[in-house]
């Protein structure tokens, strides 16, 4: 579904990113691991059209996206969460989510003028969103503003507005970091839900390796912008390399 | 067509948008504020000058240091009655803009209404006053008369910048500087103290600009509207510069006064455009970076480019 | 002096400045307080609608009398007197064509000037409008054509020929009242809308807007075209109402007139613009009235309003950040259909 062909992302003299090659299969929870400054979220910024890639190519379902503009690949179905959520403060947690649909009708200025015309789209699109924020547990905050919710819920929040937006790949960004231990279970759990009723692909950075390790089929391991490590997580947790460059971290 | 008087003006305007530009470069980088009062420090700087040569203060070597301390004051007043407690309350960076042009609205008039107060007080007219000191004998240099302010001004100018230089690159302030400028929140941890480390960018920023703006004056003339006639090209200079890099800041600052002096002069001979036009040569400078270069990092700006790209499907 | 003060005329004159100011705050309201962007460059668009009316009206009535004459000279002027009042039909036709031809016109022009700025941060539109104002007032001074520093007098007023002065300008106060009013209800529209709520986003996050799948650029930039335009029609607006147009009467203190009004009246709130505006513009008369009773103060009045001003916006920003009225969440359909939904759910 995602393949990256020898990818890599230079600042000035920084090799952010060097030359690394994965793939992630349709219907797959893969996992992305390495210590700090290691090249993870830039892997991500590039496929997600964030940055251009200095070199190398991104495919996915069959098209090549690298150097489109983030709103574009959106719109291809592959769609991220940020490391520090980037919700909407001043709107409501309904309309955070409401947000997501591509080309409503509303959303061109002048049908915005004409309440007929998007108002039936627009009480379906609320709905569906209700019954999402339902479904993962938020229905009781609907109406309140996005500044005024928990960090957990603002976790949560995020992946509902993934999947509100018909992705088809999430790539999911530390979705568990300062979410209770619990919490994060159920975070993933509730990703393997959706894998399996909605046939959604997942590809995840995760620094709480004891919580991904349970969850996800395949691991890949950056180290320096390179790929140091990959394969099933009990084999990755193996590899002496692996270990070796959290020590160095640590 | 392009004769000595173009290469001359080419070379202190230079010099002295450098000597403007940088501060506003530098204070972007250590605060994140688009600082709307750099316009003023230029207009207060030149008009301390004007004040103190009317008051009899006839060396250069009191005027200028006079003019330092009065817009690092102002600066420094600024980050603490508005900046910092705004930023304390997590004003996003359109907010802090927002707030300076407040400021700058506000102080502008304050000089309007000095002014107003000070014709009456010296009975002349301030409003439009070449602020020079009498000391400063002229210099016959191969048949053109230069004045002694133009070797004064360099003086001056290659003094500030040699300290600038040096307090960046050597000295321990220096250095906790460009470590706030490079990363705030690594900077806070390492423990530098970063309020402190502001305050004295602000004021070494309000400071330099105020003094550029009085070597301005002394070459052009000071009016109320002195530093709002230069922010175009002010910001035009720092926009080379990407608001980040000092080297192309300083680099900036020759190409937007060659621009204006060289180019312009050629523009007037071959096509006959007036010389009024000349702002519109900063401003298309303006719009030529924003499209083909933009400061993206820096200034803070959207992941989106505009070329379109072709892929062909496997 | 106060004896002879002149009530009706005194509230007409605030009327319509009020009228004009309101429907500039309300388009810096749709850039700034909705969707973040900041614009200082308003008074670009405003004089470019003044100029675009007091231009078409004057060439049209010139030419339809069959006078040959440039705009600005003498003669023009004293012809446009003469055939302002003949034909009630061709002066009010003209108001509303130079309305529409200017809304389409400024717009056009601010979607052109802030598109290539508007993925660059927020400082570099405002810088970029700001001297793009400052260099049309610069180009329009030498501009001979539309009479250079002199500009364009004797434009003919919509309602000539109404003999009773008083009553003309009355009326014309109304129709400003209502031009703002209809301005109103569309930004009201517009903010209560799916659309409006993209301007929000962009406002809040312009970045993860983008990353949703939107087109932030055309959004800002459609939000620009519809405030530049705005803009030129409050211009057009004041054309009439002076009957003439110069360079000088639209210098960047304009803008922060404006400015001062939105912020001080409650950024993303439509009714604090219209308030910021009414207050506004009423000290900005009485001070007028002022003015005239103390020619010789120490210091002109003129600049203590200004650092007013000034201090206005700051202090707002520092102990009212959200202004005299707070921004209101989204009227939306959204909320009664997730009513029905859960409601449903409860009976059943």
């Amino acid at each position: 579904m995602l393949e990256v062909i020898d990818l890599a992302r230079y600042f000035g003299g920084i090799k952010a990113l060097d030359g690394v090659s994965l793939k992630v299969k349709k219907g797959s929870i893969v996992g992305l691991i390495g210590p700090n400054g290691s090249g993870k979220t830039t892997l991500f910024n590039v496929v997600t059209g964030f940055y251009e890639p200095t070199r190398g190519e991104v495919w996915f379902n069959g098209e090549r996206i690298d150097g489109l503009n983030p709103n574009e690949i959106y719109l291809k179905g592959l769609v991220r969460t940020f490391q520090i959520p980037r919700l909407f403060q001043s709107l409501s947690v309904l309309e955070n989510v409401l947000v997501t649909p591509p080309h409503q009708i509303g959303e061109s200025p002048l049908n915005a003028l004409f309440k007929k015309k998007w108002a039936n789209q627009e009480m379906n699109l609320a709905r569906q969103a209700f019954n999402i924020l339902k479904m993962l547990g938020l229905a009781p905050y609907t109406n309140i503003k996005v500044s005024d919710l928990s960090a957990a819920h603002i976790k949560l929040l995020e992946t509902a507005r993934g999947l509100m937006g018909g992705a088809k790949l999430l790539l999911l960004d530390e979705p568990t970091a300062g979410v209770a231990y619990t919490t994060a279970r159920e975070l993933f759990d509730f990703i393997v839900k959706l894998r399996d009723e909605k046939g959604l692909t997942f590809f995840i950075i995760e620094h709480r390796l004891e919580v991904l390790m349970d969850y996800v089929e395949y691991v890949y391991v950056l180290h320096n912008g390179k790929l140091l490590s990959e394969g099933k997580p009990d084999e990755v947790v193996e590899d002496k390399k692996v270990i070796e460059a959290y020590i160095g971290e640590g | 067509m392009i004769g000595p008087t173009e290469v001359l003006n080419t070379i202190w305007i230079g010099i002295i948008y450098m000597i403007i530009a940088l501060p506003l470069t530098l204070s972007y980088k250590v605060t994140r504020i688009i600082n709307f009062v750099h316009i003023n420090f230029i207009t207060i700087g030149a008009y301390v000058g004007v004040i103190l040569f009317l008051l009899g203060v006839n060396s250069l070597l009191l005027v200028i240091p006079a003019s330092f301390l009065f817009g690092a004051a102002i600066a420094v007043l600024n980050h603490f009655i508005a900046f910092s407690p705004l930023e304390k309350r997590g004003a996003n960076p359109v907010i802090l803009m927002i707030a300076s042009l407040g400021l700058w609205i506000f102080y502008k008039y304050v000089v309007y209404a000095f002014l107003d107060l000070g014709q009456k007080v010296f009975r002349t007219n301030l409003f439009s006053v070449i602020p020079r000191a009498t000391s400063l004998p002229d210099v016959s240099v191969g048949g053109y008369v230069l004045s002694g302010h133009f070797f004064a001004a360099i003086l001056v100018a290659g003094v500030i910048l040699g300290v600038l230089y040096l307090l960046l690159s050597k000295t321990s302030v220096g250095r906790a500087i460009r470590a706030v400028a490079d990363n705030p929140t690594l900077a806070e941890i390492s423990g530098i103290p970063k309020e402190r480390v502001v305050s004295i960018t602000w004021a070494l920023c309000g400071g330099m600009a105020a003094v550029g703006g009085l070597l301005w004056a002394v070459f052009a003339i000071a009016t109320p509207e002195v530093g709002d006639a230069l922010i175009l090209q002010i910001f035009a200079v720092s926009v080379i510069g990407g608001l980040e890099s000092l080297l192309w800041t300083g680099i900036g600052a020759f190409i937007i006064s060659g621009a204006e002096n060289i180019l312009m002069s050629l523009l007037n001979a071959v096509l006959g455009v007036p010389v009024s036009f000349r702002p519109f040569i900063s401003f298309s400078a303006l719009l030529l970076i924003i499209l083909v270069k933009p400061p993206l990092g820096a200034g803070g700006g959207l992941p989106y480019r505009f070329k379109i790209v072709r892929h062909y499907k496997r | 002096m106060m004896l002879g003060f002149d009530v009706i005329g005194f509230l007409i004159s605030w009327l319509t400045l009020f009228g004009t100011y309101a429907i500039l705050s309300m388009s810096l309201n749709l850039e700034i307080g909705f969707t973040g962007m900041a614009d200082f460059g308003k008074v670009a668009f405003y004089g470019i609608g003044a100029y675009l009316a007091a231009t078409i009206t004057a060439f049209t009535f010139l030419f339809v009398n069959g006078i040959k004459c440039p705009l600005h000279s003498v003669e023009a002027i004293v012809a446009l007197k003469e055939c302002a009042s003949k034909n009630p039909a061709l002066n009010v036709s003209i108001f509303v064509l130079c309305i529409l031809i200017t809304f389409i016109i400024t717009g056009a022009i601010g979607y052109l000037i802030s598109y290539p700025t508007l993925r660059v941060g927020p400082a570099f539109l405002g810088i970029t409008v700001l001297s793009f104002g400052e260099l049309l007032r610069i180009f329009m001074r030498h501009f001979e054509p539309t009479g250079g520093t002199k500009g364009l007098a004797g434009i003919p007023h919509p309602l000539a020929w109404i003999p009773d002065p008083r009553l003309r300008d009355g009326i014309y106060a109304a129709i400003v009242l209502v031009v703002m009013l209809l301005t109103y209800l569309l930004s009201e529209k517009i903010a209560n809308s799916p659309f409006g709520r993209l301007m929000r986003t962009v406002r809040d996050d312009e970045i993860a807007t983008l990353c949703l799948g939107k087109h932030v650029p055309r959004i800002k930039a459609a939000v620009f075209f519809l405030a530049s335009g705005l803009a030129g029609i409050a211009g057009v607006l004041l054309a009439y109402y002076l009957g003439s147009v110069n360079p000088d009467m639209f210098v960047p203190a304009v803008t922060f007139n404006v400015w001062a009004m939105v912020i001080f009246g409650g950024m993303g709130n439509n009714k604090g613009a219209l308030i910021g505006s009414a207050i506004i513009t009423f000290v900005d008369r009485i001070s007028f009235v002022v003015n005239l009773l103390f020619p010789q103060a120490i210091i002109s009045p003129d600049y203590i309003r200004w650092m007013i001003v000034g201090l206005l916006i700051l202090i707002t920003l520092l102990f009212k950040p959200q202004g005299l009225m707070p921004e209101t969440p989204i009227k939306t359909l959204a909320l009664t259909a997730v009513a029905e939904e859960s409601g449903g759910e409860e009976n059943a």
